[in-house]
């Protein structure tokens, strides 16, 4: 079988499409795959890598337009066809290369992040959405000498969105993140933040905290996205959740926190 | 200032306190010196989140007598000392569980979220060579969501600084470096810089020589180099004190459950600082890794119940610990396995099983929900269908960078904490739980440590032109080193080289080990190091080169294996993880002692004055530095010596 790989490299701007035959076995995940590339084959090859047991979020790449883990991704199993994800258009589902689903494996960078190198992109703006929704613990009370009791049914709730390993699969996904320009954006003062959508996983990241029960019970955390870039930016596509390799859903969190807001008659506009 | 200057070419970065590596140790140590309003910098190789310590699944020891009532710091220090094989400093091992059930309820106000009991109160399950179930959780995946949660606190106490900041006026970020800044100055006093994607190549020592006035006399630590990846640029840092938080040195073995990343970096640094290293032939084989990719399947499964069984579907642990079963010490259970398998029991002459159905789908789905996930994407097994196949594999270093329980090293201004270091709480052998402890404990008190030894904050002028004069000479000699591995065309590949290294290390040195054996697996070892020298790597790009940073770390593990194997031969007993067939009984009379490993002569870096003879390259692999072993007495306290039985 064949690897299709992006290549770019940041200093010139120049792309292509690299293809490198690759003895598949059972087993061979995409992630071992290119580390196969790196040792044999071509040692210029960049990706990102920590665990390869899909726990770090490391390795989150567009393979077979369609945003996974490369380190949980079968290559056996794509080339039969399986794990196919049914999504609504995004950038990365935009024809850049023939491939052969058969034969080939298709792999390129995240969509909606900027490229720095192969199959590395930058994630710095995804950290600065992540930072913008303040994503601390602030519990309601002093801190009890032993610790605060939940029920574990919040904690089973909580867990939905604690699962997020930050890969960003979800922002690469999503058709609304790396739009840029949107309207409803005059307002929110002049520190010259990025008017962009935040996205499925730091408003995910922003739920949670919303529901823990040991935070005060008021809107604080809902009024912190309360405008297109945060809640009211999600068009519902469902990438975000179809593609996460936790599980996660961020829209469920999304509709859930618009629903309260409505509530208490507090939407923008 | 604090900030960076850029004469001779090479930015240098000054901070009050330096921390390598983002992992659990590193992440809470800087939120102690920060907290102490000291300007903290953390230096990592991958994102913080990224770090090995995501990995960690089973959870967190802590005598809160939540699940059974009764519990208490002392049972978990007997249980740690005698799961050590009785090699552990009983006076560190109490340290450690005394603070446990502190650091756990601190985890818990910091926001983790642990899995509960009926009761709302922290969940507790049974982990081997405990007597009772003090091992707390968060799912299966406790050590991610600790480090989230570290992180996290971080991140506010990072927004803090930039609201302070805001007033005083914009601080200019710098492109194209990785680096996020908390804030210029921060008028409450500490801050944290991130420095992600930096790989530290050498630490800077300033030593009497260097004629500057100083309360210090003698030699200190005061910075370390840098590799940008994202540029290849060489940075240089200067500090007042410098944690070594780099983990363990898993990726050295074929078999590990460890990240990637895991090639115990800072051993190698602490080392080449002239720096020893403790207990390193103790290496821990975690029993049950997933066969195939050797992905760790928690001892939380054997914890909720699962079983090990053979090719004669026997629970096969009855022959080797009927009483604790499958909850024997991890030492005990992974030899049991690699036994079974060795003598004909196993499967394909490889794993055995484990086996989760009789808990039934609810159970696995609750409390193991990670491990279901692991086995379907790697293995193609469902466990509530089928049993996983699993092998024994490296999963952790008892043995590291030695030091005392203020976690500072014989050379001034050094630290080290977590699973780089050796304190040592965990002797001969880990027991599960105990490490996550280990990071989040021993990570404050480092912090704390270095905060009192630091009781003002004087980030720049802090600096003597001694200490900056040492960086820049290290930087041009670390520059010098990395531009001849770059100008190298052929010779020796990197990633042939490194698979022959791991591939022996497993063999001559992994589960079971022997004497005549490993002498033979040195030789081949110190072969092996020779060809480093000759090392090439193709790629010569300055954005991202993965390969010249895998070169890097290359050496780093040399170093390493050298210390393993010489530590090992030299041990003649078998006591906890170190188990030789030559020597099959613990040896209280000759043994009873950690091995310290160091490098002495004219290659181990003592002198920092004055232009190295030699070229920098040519002392790689064909040292002059002799390795010297030595031993020191093990601190015993209350829990007498006794044979080992479970």
């Amino acid at each position: 079988m064949k690897l299709k790989v992006f290549r770019y490299d940041g200093e010139s701007g120049e792309s292509r499409y690299d293809s490198f035959e690759i003895e598949s076995g059972p087993g061979m995940t995409v992630l071992s795959a290119l580390f196969k590339i790196q040792e044999e084959l071509d040692d210029s090859l960049a990706f990102r890598y920590s665990c390869r047991g899909a726990v770090c979020g490391s390795c989150g790449m567009l393979i077979n337009k369609v945003p996974r883990l490369a380190c949980r991704t079968q290559v056996e199993g794509l080339l039969r066809g399986e794990g196919q994800v049914k999504l609504r258009p995004f950038p990365g589902m935009e024809e850049t290369v023939d491939w052969d689903p058969e034969r080939e494996v298709l792999v390129e960078p995240l969509p909606n992040l900027a490229k720095i190198k192969d199959l590395i992109v930058d994630m710095d703006k995804f950290f600065e959405f992540y930072r913008a929704v303040e994503p601390t613990f602030k519990p309601a009370s002093e801190a009890p000498e032993k610790e605060r009791l939940m029920d574990q049914e919040a904690v089973s709730e909580l867990e939905k969105c604690t699962n997020c390993v930050l890969c960003a699969s979800c922002v690469g996904a999503c058709p609304i993140s790396g739009k840029t320009e949107r309207e409803g954006k005059e307002e929110r003062g002049g520190e010259g933040e990025t008017k962009e959508f935040l996205g499925p996983a730091a408003l995910a990241k922003l739920y949670r905290f919303h529901i823990d029960p040991r935070e005060v019970e008021d809107d604080s955390r809902l009024m912190l996205a309360n405008d297109k870039r945060g809640w009211w930016g999600c068009e519902f596509n469902a990438n975000c959740k179809a593609v996460c390799p936790k599980s996660v859903p961020p829209i469920l969190g999304i509709g859930k926190a618009r629903r309260e807001i409505q509530k208490l008659g507090k939407e923008p506009e | 200032m604090g900030g960076e200057e850029t004469e001779s070419g090479y930015p240098i970065h000054i901070h009050d306190v330096i921390i390598i590596g983002a992992g659990l140790t590193g992440l809470r140590a800087a939120i102690e010196t920060v907290d102490a309003g000291l300007d903290t910098a953390v230096i990592s190789k991958v994102h913080p989140l990224r770090s090995h310590s995501v990995a960690a699944q089973g959870g967190i020891n802590a005598a809160l007598g939540n699940a059974r009532a009764g519990d208490s710091w002392e049972d978990h220090a007997f249980d740690t000392v005698k799961g050590s094989d009785y090699l552990a400093d009983q006076d560190a091992v109490e340290l450690m569980c005394k603070n446990a059930p502190g650091a756990v309820i601190e985890l818990e106000h910091f926001g983790t979220v642990f899995s509960r009991l009926q009761d709302g109160r922290i969940a507790q399950r049974p982990f081997g060579g405990g007597m009772f179930p003090r091992t707390c959780y968060a799912a299966d995946r406790t050590g991610h969501n600790i480090l989230h949660t570290l992180y996290e606190q971080l991140i506010g106490r990072e927004l803090e600084q930039s609201k302070g900041s805001e007033v005083s006026g914009a601080s200019e970020e710098s492109k194209g470096s990785k680096e996020s800044k908390g804030s210029e100055e921060s008028k409450s006093g500490g801050k944290i810089t991130f420095y992600e994607e930096f790989f530290v190549t050498s630490l800077v020592k300033t030593g009497i020589s260097s004629g500057e006035k100083g309360p210090e006399q003698g030699e200190r630590c005061v910075g370390c180099t840098c590799i940008n990846l994202a540029d290849r640029t060489l940075h240089g840092f200067s500090c007042r004190a410098l944690l070594l938080a780099t983990g363990g040195f898993g990726r050295l073995f074929t078999r590990s459950t460890n990240a990637l990343i895991n090639t115990g970096d800072g051993a190698s640094l602490a080392l080449r600082a002239g720096v020893s290293l403790k207990d390193m032939e103790f290496v821990q084989f975690h029993p049950t890794t997933l066969y195939g990719t050797n992905i760790l399947i928690t001892e939380g499964a054997r914890g909720e119940g699962g079983y090990l069984l053979n090719n004669k579907n026997e629970r096969f642990m009855k022959d080797y610990a009927p009483k604790s079963m499958e909850l024997a010490p991890r030492d005990i259970v992974a030899r049991s396995i690699q036994q079974e398998v060795d003598e004909g029991r196993g499967f394909d002459d490889k794993y055995v099983l484990l086996d989760l159905r009789h808990l039934g789908k609810d159970k696995i789905m609750e409390r193991l929900p990670g491990i279901r996930l692991i086995s379907m994407d790697f293995a193609g097994v469902d466990p509530i269908e089928e049993p996983i196949p699993v092998q024994p594999g490296q999963h952790y270093s008892m043995g590291g960078i030695a030091v005392g329980n203020d976690l500072e090293t014989e050379l001034p201004g050094l630290y080290a904490a977590g699973e780089c270091s050796c304190v040592s709480v965990h002797g001969a052998n880990r027991l599960g739980g105990n490490s996550l402890l280990e990071t989040v404990v021993f990570g404050k008190l480092a912090g704390q440590a270095i905060s009192k030894s630091l009781s003002f904050s004087s980030a720049g002028e802090g600096v003597r032109s001694g200490d900056k004069k040492a960086v820049l000479e290290k930087l041009s000699e670390e520059d010098e080193r990395v531009k001849a591995l770059l100008a190298r065309d052929s010779g020796v590949k990197m990633a042939g080289l490194r698979d022959e290294l791991k591939k022996l290390m497993f063999e001559y040195f992994g589960v079971f080990r022997e004497g005549k054996k490993m002498e033979e697996g040195l030789e081949k070892l110190l072969e092996l190091k020779s060809r480093y020298t000759e090392v090439y790597i193709e790629n010569k790009s300055a954005v991202f080169n993965q390969a010249l940073i895998y070169a890097l770390e290359l050496r780093g593990l040399f170093d390493i294996a050298e210390a393993v194997a010489r530590g090992a031969i030299a041990r003649k007993e078998s006591r906890g993880s170190h188990a030789r067939t030559d020597y099959p009984d613990r040896d209280d009379e000759n043994f009873l002692s950690h091995t310290i490993y160091r490098l002495e002569g004219p290659g181990a870096e003592r002198k920092i004055e004055g232009k190295p003879e030699r070229k920098p390259e040519e002392k790689v692999g064909k040292p002059e530095e002799k390795p010297v072993l030595e031993y020191q007495p093990v601190r015993l306290g209350k829990f007498p010596v006794k044979e080992r039985v479970y």
